[in-house]
């Protein structure tokens, strides 16, 4: 290949942009959905016994989450404008569908967080028991809320359904199938598990860092425990939900999808592909790594390891995504909930044996193994986006036809400001983070918890019924 | 037809946008000729409960055209690309800093939220600018160059909308604070006032030559209401500084504003792209727009309660910190308006 001509120059600085961008954005809903979710649970159980280390929980993840609230909701505004900014004519033609779902994600979800989340940051002291409570649960049913539109959204882009297209435009027909388009019912659930498993790993991976250096006692057994219970359950369940991401979805509607993450060009392989090293101009591998049978077997659900797994030479090289970006973005959501899974067993059979809290090398385990879930994330996106081009809408508009006529200096200079702004901030959160684990959860005295949490009947439990004597 | 009140949903977010992020972009740069430590912890902190809420009309006003007007959304932010860029960095080292400064108690993120606060007021400045200077496109594709935006108009607009968001910043200030706090924000006010109107006036005056709409019979009549009741607005505004009850520059600031704004909506519908793209051709088919004004519209008054509420509960001034418990912070312990002390109320006592 020569040098790339102008254009095809600023439609890659573009793409660039766009999945860095968003790549950043992603990294703070991962945790934050999840974070909210266990933050308004905790808030419950601190009004249920009024124990003061479910305050200490509470305060301690309040502080962590802010700041990666603050930094999702800036990173998800820029978002918003790139689609117009440098996919104007995507933007024009899409517009119908996608920024009526966006929008309804914009009042019913940005909105409710919005307006509540300046309560649950700085309400402390001021307001009811029970207005801090229901403040962090609409936050946490926001946070919910954001991700079905916007996986509606994406997945309306995955499988278009419910429109026709007249005049350079789609044009809904059926909103109830846009909505509910065919890849959504299994995307959905797939990320809302995603998201709380990586918000729970993170949670276990702070606890087990107390619990090794033996700080904390209380607060990380209580968290280490509730983590590991939540992982435990919703491992097996997204294990169940990404089976069926492949089988219901890839197989009828993205093939070469599932040909690139693969990682196989000719057809015969029945072998699954570890690692390999594939080669697009030359439509071949120029090294790989396979373990036999095994992909027969869980690819192409063949247990005699007889049927080979499709490669991606059967789609017109035209057609075809970058095998690299989906081969590696899988292998790294799979790999990584690999070893999620070893945790969650792991904990299972720890906790009947009664050594949860004893197990040192299980705590350095998954101390290190923290940030997975957030990188399984990334990779599961990276899978889903890149394994879809050339389309921006599939098999309806290529991603090179949606682009902006923008001057390549422009790309290039926000590019640029998005490297230096993002990775500093990046820099900066990672050691926000890590010096807030470092100082620990603050105490707190028990004077100052209410013991009378009613002012106005006076009495901490009252009765729901009158008792008749 | 229902393009039209759909557009009508647009203008009102970013009317919204202007009255609400305004002012907390105001108290942003205001905090940079801020020296006293104490007043600018305060000034974030004014800014920390609500700028989610404020911001969120933007978001909803950039969503609003995308899904309502496509075309116009498509061709509209390529040609502004840059500013509309810079206006976006500006944000993020904003909403990062405020809650960075909040959380670590630092005063160097201060001085970067007020730096992001600046850069949002200055870009957005240029962007209307931009805009309104109108735009080069073919059919819907903006076809112009990456500096067509910036011009001797664009500039004045950029120095108008810093002055406007420096007056309401100021004004909010006075409305929250009490002793040296609310008399340094009346100084502000009035000193940003005497610079802003000439600017103001000469950028009003400017824009009407480039109108794409002539005023004519009936347009004439309401625009030059819009402006009388501006002009009026700011004279209050000037009292309420200098010697009227707390809230009085507020509601000057906020009605100014919105007359401004009305005043321009009267120069240019139907035009929404200038200098010659109409509503009716930038919108989306009217499938699209039935379930906008449905599931967006009703949605609005739950919105305004949020927004309201958001504000709500922390109403009343920030008072001298000295007797404040650790742990609380300024915005919990402000007073509750009619003076009583927040902690007469708290639950969680210390
Ligand atoms: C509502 C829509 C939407 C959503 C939820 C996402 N994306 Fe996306 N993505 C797009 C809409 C989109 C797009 C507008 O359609 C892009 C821009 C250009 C393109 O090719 O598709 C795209 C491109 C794109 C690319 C570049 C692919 C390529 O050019 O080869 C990557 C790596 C990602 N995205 C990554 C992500 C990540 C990490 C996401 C997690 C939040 C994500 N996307 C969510
Ligand atoms: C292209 C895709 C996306 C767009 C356009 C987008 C847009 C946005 C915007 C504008 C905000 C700021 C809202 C505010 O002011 O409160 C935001 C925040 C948020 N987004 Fe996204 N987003 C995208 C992808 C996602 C995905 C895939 C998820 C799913 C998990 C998600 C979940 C959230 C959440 C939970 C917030 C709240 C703030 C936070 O904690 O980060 N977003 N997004
Ligand atoms: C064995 C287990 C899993 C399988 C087989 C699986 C399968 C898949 C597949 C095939 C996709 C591509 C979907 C598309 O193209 O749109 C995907 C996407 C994704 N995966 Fe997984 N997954 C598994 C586990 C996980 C885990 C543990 C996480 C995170 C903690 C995760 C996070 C994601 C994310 C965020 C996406 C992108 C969103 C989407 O497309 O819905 N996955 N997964």
């Amino acid at each position: 290949m020569g040098l790339a001509a102008p254009s095809d120059l600023m439609l890659d600085v573009s793409r660039w942009q766009f999945a860095f961008t968003i790549a950043f954005h992603m990294t703070f809903p991962a945790i934050t959905v999840g974070l909210s979710v266990f933050l308004a649970a905790t808030y419950a159980m601190f009004m249920r016994t009024h124990k003061p280390i479910y305050l200490q929980i509470f305060r301690f993840w309040k502080k962590i989450f802010a700041v990666g609230f603050a930094l999702g909701v800036v990173a998800g505004t820029v978002i918003t404008f790139e689609f117009g900014l440098n996919w104007g004519p995507f933007a024009a033609a899409t517009g119908p569908i996608l920024g009526p779902i966006i929008g309804m994600e914009v009042v019913t979800a940005f909105f409710l967080e919005a307006g509540f989340v300046g309560v649950m940051l700085y309400g402390d002291g001021r307001v009811k028991e029970r207005t801090m409570l229901i403040c962090c649960s609409l936050v946490a049913l926001g946070t919910i809320l954001s991700t079905t539109w916007i996986l509606s959204a994406n997945s309306w882009m995955q499988t278009p359904a419910g429109y026709r297209f007249e005049d350079g435009q789609f044009v809904p027909e059926n909103w109830w199938q846009v909505i509910f388009n065919p890849s959504f019912a299994w995307r959905f659930p797939h990320m809302l598990l995603a998201v709380l498993i990586a918000a729970a790993l993170l949670i276990a991976g702070v606890a087990a860092y107390y619990l090794v250096r033996g700080r904390a006692r209380e607060f990380a057994r209580r968290t280490f425990s509730v983590a590991l219970g939540v992982l435990a359950l919703l491992l097996p369940i997204q294990l169940f939900v990404g089976d069926n991401i492949a089988l219901q979805y890839i197989v009828p509607h993205q093939l070469p999808k599932l040909e690139a993450l693969e990682g196989n060009w000719d057809s015969t392989n029945t072998g699954y592909q570890l690692l390999v090293i594939p080669d697009q101009d030359g439509q071949q591998n120029l090294w790989e790594l396979s373990v036999p049978w095994f992909g027969s077997a869980i690819g192409a659900k063949d247990l005699s390891g007889n049927t080979p797994v499709p490669g991606l030479a059967m789609t017109p090289p035209e057609d075809q995504p970058n095998m690299t970006a989906s081969f590696y973005g899988f292998r790294a959501m799979f790999y990584g909930s690999m070893l999620i899974f070893i945790v969650a067993f792991g904990s299972v059979v720890l906790r009947l044996r009664r050594r949860l809290y004893r197990a040192t090398w299980f705590h350095k385990l998954v101390m290190w193994l923290t940030p997975v879930g957030v990188i399984a994330i990334i990779g599961g996106w990276v899978t889903a986006e890149a394994g879809r081009q050339p389309w921006v809408v599939y098999g309806q508009m290529r991603t090179e036809d949606g682009v902006s006529q923008l001057s390549e200096g422009a790309v290039i200079g926000s590019f640029v400001g998005f490297l230096l702004i993002y990775l500093t901030l990046f820099a900066v959160w990672l050691w926000y983070v890590i010096r807030q684990v470092k100082r620990g959860p603050e105490d707190v005295s028990v004077d100052e918890i209410d013991p009378d949490p009613d002012p106005v009947r006076g009495s901490v439990a009252e009765p729901s019924t009158p008792v008749t004597p | 037809m229902i393009a039209d009140i759909w557009f009508g949903l647009i203008a009102f977010s970013l009317m919204m946008y202007v009255v609400l992020d305004g002012y907390d972009l105001g108290i942003g740069i205001a905090s940079l000729f801020e020296r006293n430590r104490e007043r600018r912890t305060e000034k974030v902190e004014i800014v920390a409960t609500a700028w989610d809420g404020n911001e969120s009309w933007i978001i909803l006003m950039a969503v609003a055209l995308w899904g309502g007007l496509p075309e116009a959304f498509g061709a509209l932010l390529p040609a502004i690309y840059l500013p509309i860029i810079v206006m976006l960095f500006g944000i993020i080292l904003r909403g990062a800093a405020i809650e960075l400064s909040v959380s670590l108690r630092s005063d160097a993120w201060i001085t970067v939220f007020g730096i992001g606060s600046l850069i949002v007021a200055i870009a957005q400045g240029f962007a209307i600018g931009g805009v309104l200077q109108g735009i080069s496109h073919d059919d819907g594709v903006f076809n112009g160059g990456t500096w067509d935006f910036l011009s001797w108009y664009s500039v004045l607009t950029a120095v108008a909308t810093v002055a406007v968001y420096v007056v309401a910043g100021a004004a909010f200030g006075q409305l929250k604070s009490e002793g040296e706090s609310a008399r340094a924000a009346r100084r502000l006010g009035l000193s940003t006032l005497l610079v802003g109107i000439p600017i103001v006036a000469v950028t009003a005056i400017w824009s009407m030559d480039l109108l794409p709409q002539q005023l004519t019979g009936g347009r004439v009549v309401l625009f030059w209401a819009l402006v009388v009741v501006a002009v009026i607005a700011t004279a209050a505004t000037i009292w309420g500084f200098r010697s009227g009850p707390d809230a009085a520059a507020m509601v000057g600031v906020v009605v100014a504003e919105i007359s401004g704004m009305l005043a321009l909506v009267v120069g240019m519908v139907p035009i929404v792209v200038p200098p010659d793209m109409t509503i009716s051709e930038a919108a989306a088919p009217h499938s699209a727009l039935t379930f906008l004004l449905v599931g967006i519209g009703l949605n609005v008054p739950l919105v305004l309660f949020y927004n309201w509420y958001a504000h709500h509960v922390f109403r009343g001034k920030y008072r001298p910190v000295e007797e404040r418990p650790a742990g609380v912070t300024q915005a919990g312990w402000a007073m509750r308006a009619g003076g009583e002390r927040a902690s007469d109320e708290q639950e969680v006592r210390s």
